[in-house]
């Protein structure tokens, strides 16, 4: 690896139970990649997502982010960091307009502070005012514009999923995890919600993502990382990646 | 004349006794309409409100036990320091919320029901504490010859209902304004959020753990404000039948009927519902000798089944959640 | 318990006698209640009021027949109230979480009690059985006929019988299927409603013996039933949710915890000690400080499982890892490239 790894993960472990959903798992996401994460089902890739993000906490290994150390960190501060992740099934929150959805991943918003609300009334307008600019910013890139007033109960699936990836621009992260970005959406729409992944990703954005559609990661990562039973068995360029033995037969087997 | 004020005074009980529950239920509003915290023991800290408030504002003298040719009829009470009402109101936020903000830390992680039967075991042992630690709490007898506000001479009922339906409107309308403020802010997106979904909250950054302490504590404070309030107009305190696990039930009622998260329907749902109690009093006087007491069975019942009919046909209460059109 | 007895008297023995009765009316009453729990997945809070309804239907047949035939028709009576209850209010709120129907129930419980303090009147009520003496064990300890053996066998019976349901018919196998994993049971060709009624039906049925034996330990009235509901709860708590078996656990403890307090209380109660007046009266708290505190260390009870995502205190966690600092470890990346 060139340059320094944006997300790296040593021998990171998680089980529930008996069950070792994640046994040692390591691997590297460079910065200003599209990072493609893949693996049979059962391989304990939405488990690690959920670890980087700070939802579980690992029962061994290490997670770093950007040269700090993030394992056992809670969510909101990984937030804060710069790390955000979309959810495999879309988390909406159902009786929030789409507005408020997005309005509400904002990273600092005075106004979510009851002692800003009674002291300093003018900076919560002005934080709440350039939320809402950033909102409507992020609506127009996944075009939700029409359903900015609805309630989020009131999306289509596809709808969902955009709004999904939408939260997760909002605070401007450096790095996004994807869970499954274009599962269950309409081609025509994979392929808008991959050029916009692609466009950020010029900006300087880096994309983790996990995908079940062959097509999106040979066509569109840069590098993949394959997980099989709760460790990673093979890392490189999608073409390595599809003729490697071993994940080959991790498929067929696992 | 006196007919006529009679009528008032009962109609001022009334209205001071609706403000009063309008207040529990606002608290109980901002705890589970809009953060999604079942508190099911609510009469615990309306309890502690009322005895924390009556102990600061009772003089010393009234406090004492009182024995009469070796027998206490009284055992007094703890407290005694004669502060103005305001005060004793405040110190009555202050314990409620505290004990609220206190046992919020080990259980609010609790799926809703746990929730619901840990602070109804809380409410219960306080009920208990309060029975029966009676040097404290002057014991099944409770707490006497508590103060009003503004003590009239000649003693006028009239006066007294008004003042305390004056102070009560107050402090509710105060208070709506307040939480309507607190509710519709970037800070009350936050609790509707974690309501929605906590996990999602959560992942999109915010430390919902500190939010639901804060709804819940404040919450707990209001229901404390009322409790304080209680022992203003009734000018005694009693602790078996005034916070039983009935006044909880008939909290949920006014809120679902009002429509959860809806503030103004918490505040109509309360009248109503209180209606209700206060029309079975007044029918008591016209019913037959034996049926008397089936009148406030009834009224039990006409809550149970509204509990039922609305949770199964109408969760989202008289009024609907309104939806904020952000600019 | 031998022991116990030499140290501290064999009143302590009495004090574990009557905890084991408490236990075995808790116990009938928290196996009914858990089925409620696996297998429709929320809190009833009419159960205690189930129990009372059932004492009453007892003590009425009871006026023109037997006692036993009373008891017996209660049983059955309450099995199809159950049912009914299934069918036209808790079936139509499947799929709404566990709020919705413990709101509901809690309604049930009102009309309940209510009807029946309307109907029969808060008079106290007592069952048409002769009055027989407590019989003398050792002095200090006595077993008494009705309240001590026929509880203690009624509840044994009630066990065994619960325990032959679950593990040897096809109807409990179905059950414990559906507590587990409802979509797994239907899947799987079980009758998934049949079960249900059925549940409540056994539940209520068990509810009714409880409500029994409590009229008989005690008095009929018309909270008999809610006084203990959360003693019954806290039983099936501790025990873990929708587990029988852990019901009965969970009965042996917080019954035999509650009695078992009380000579602790009564030396707490005494001048040189504390001088805490009505000592004895907090023997009710006892259940509901083991409640809380199962509540916040072990929430799924002795029985259960832990679920996979609990949300967690990060603040809690802060602290323990303050008391256990580790060095903050060199990053493998500078490593590798000092190593070439």
């Amino acid at each position: 690896m060139e340059t320094k790894p944006i997300l790296e993960t040593i021998g990171v472990e998680k089980a529930f139970g008996g069950i070792h959903a994640v046994d040692g798992c390591s691997l590297r996401v460079s910065p200003r990649s599209i990072t493609g994460l893949i693996g049979p089902n059962g391989a304990g890739k939405s488990t690690l997502f959920n670890l980087v993000a700070g939802l579980y906490q690992p029962n061994g290994g290490e997670i770093w982010f950007d040269e700090r150390r993030i394992d056992g960190l809670p969510p909101y501060v990984i937030v804060r960091l710069g790390l955000t992740k979309t959810w495999q099934i879309p988390h909406e929150l159902r009786n929030l307009t789409v507005l408020e959805n997005l309005v509400l991943a904002a990273k600092s918003n005075a106004g979510e502070h009851l002692v800003n609300l009674f002291l300093r009334p003018q900076l919560v307008r002005k934080d709440e005012k350039r939320w809402r600019a950033r909102a409507r910013e992020v609506l127009g890139l996944t075009q939700l514009d029409g359903v900015a007033n609805d309630f989020a109960k009131t999306l289509s699936g596809g709808q969902r999923k955009l709004l999904e990836l939408a939260r997760a621009l909002v605070s401007e992260p450096s790095i996004i995890l994807l869970d499954e970005p274009v599962a269950g959406v309409n081609p025509t729409l994979a392929k808008s919600l991959m050029d916009l992944i692609e466009k950020l990703r010029r900006e300087g954005k880096t994309f983790f993502l996990i995908e079940h559609d062959m097509n999106v990661v040979m066509n569109r990562c840069d590098r993949v990382i394959v997980m099989h039973q709760g460790r990673t068995i093979a890392e490189g360029t999608p073409a390595s990646i599809k003729a490697d033995p071993a994940v080959i037969e991790s498929y067929l087997g696992g | 004349m006196a007919i006529d004020t009679g009528i008032l005074v009962n109609l001022g009980f009334y209205v001071s006794l609706s403000i009063i529950f309008a207040i529990l239920a606002l608290g109980f509003n901002l705890q589970w309409g809009y953060t999604g915290l079942f508190n099911a023991g609510i009469a615990g800290f309306f309890l502690i409100g009322a005895y924390v408030a009556a102990m600061a504002i009772t003089s010393r003298a009234d406090s004492l036990p009182i024995v009469i040719g070796g027998v206490t009829v009284y055992p007094g009470h703890w407290g005694g320091f004669g502060l103005p009402f305001w005060l004793g109101m405040l110190l009555a936020m202050l314990a409620s919320g505290g004990t609220a903000a206190l046992i919020a830390i080990p259980t609010l992680r609790l799926r809703a029901d746990y929730l619901a039967i840990a602070t109804i075991a809380f409410a219960e042992i306080v009920r208990i504490l309060a029975i029966n630690l009676e040097t404290v709490t002057g014991g099944t007898i409770g707490i006497i010859l508590i103060p009003r506000p503004i003590e009239f001479s000649p003693p006028d009922p009239f006066l007294n209902a008004v003042t305390i339906v004056g102070i009560g409107g107050v402090i509710l309308i105060a208070l709506f304004l307040v939480l309507q403020f607190m509710a519709e802010s970037p800070w009350g997106r936050v609790l509707r959020a974690t309501r929605d979904d906590e996990e999602a909250t959560m992942a999109v950054g915010k430390n919902t753990f500190s939010y639901k302490l804060q709804a819940f504590a404040l919450g707990g404070a209001f229901m404390g404000l009322a409790g304080a309030l209680f022992a203003m107009t009734l000018v005694y305190l009693e602790p078996a039948l005034s916070f039983a696990p009935s006044v909880t039930f008939s909290v949920w009622v006014m809120v679902i009927v009002g429509g959860a998260g809806n503030n103004r329907g918490a505040i109509v749902g309360a009248f109503l519902i209180y209606g209700l109690e206060w029309l079975s009093v007044q029918l008591k006087d016209f019913a037959p000798q034996g049926l008397k007491d089936t009148i406030f069975y009834i009224r039990f019942m006409i809550i149970g089944f509204l509990l039922i009919i609305l949770v199964m046909f109408r969760p989202e209460g008289i009024l609907r959640e309104r939806k904020r059109t952000l600019r | 318990m031998a022991t116990l007895a030499l140290v501290f008297g064999v009143e302590v023995l009495q004090f574990a006698l009557t905890g084991l009765v408490v236990a075995s009316i808790v116990i009938v009453a928290a196996i009914g209640l858990s089925l409620i729990y696996g297998i429709r997945g929320f809190a009833n809070f009419a159960y205690g009021d189930l129990m009372t309804l059932g004492a009453y239907v007892a003590l009425g047949i009871g006026m023109f027949a037997d006692f036993l035939v009373g008891a017996i028709v209660a049983f059955f009576v309450l099995a199809a109230v159950g049912m009914l209850l299934e069918l036209l209010i808790f079936r139509r709120l499947e799929g709404r979480g566990p709020v919705a129907p413990l709101v509901a129930s809690v309604g049930v419980g009102l009309i309940l009690q209510n009807g029946i303090r309307a109907i029969a009147t808060t008079q106290q009520w007592n069952f048409n059985v002769p009055a027989v003496q407590t019989i003398p064990i050792v002095p200090g300890l006595g077993i008494h006929p009705v309240r001590g053996i026929a509880t203690l066998a009624v509840g044994l019976t009630f066990v065994v019988s619960a325990h032959i349901l679950l593990k040897y018919t096809n109807l409990g196998k179905s059950m414990r299927a559906t507590a587990d994993n409802l979509e797994l049971a239907k899947s799987t060709g079980i009758d998934t409603t049949r079960v249900r009624y059925a549940a409540w039906a056994v539940s209520c049925a068990f509810a009714s013996t409880a409500g029994v034996l409590l009229g008989l330990g005690t008095v009929v009235s018309p909270t008999m039933g809610f006084d203990i509901l959360l003693l019954v709860f806290a039983a099936v708590i501790v025990g873990g949710i929708g587990s029988p078996y852990g019901a009965m656990l969970g009965g042996l403890v917080v019954g035999l915890s509650q009695e078992m307090a009380v000579p602790l209380l009564f030396w707490l109660g005494r001048p040189d000690v504390i001088g805490l007046q009505h000592a004895g009266a907090y023997k009710v708290a006892i259940p509901f400080l083991i409640l809380i505190s199962v509540l916040l260390v072990r929430p799924w009870g002795i029985a259960g499982r832990p679920p996979a995502f609990s949300p967690r205190i990060y603040f809690v966690e802060k602290l323990s890892r303050a008391f256990s600092r580790k060095r903050r470890p060199v990053r493998p990346a500078d490593v590798d490239e000092q190593g070439g």
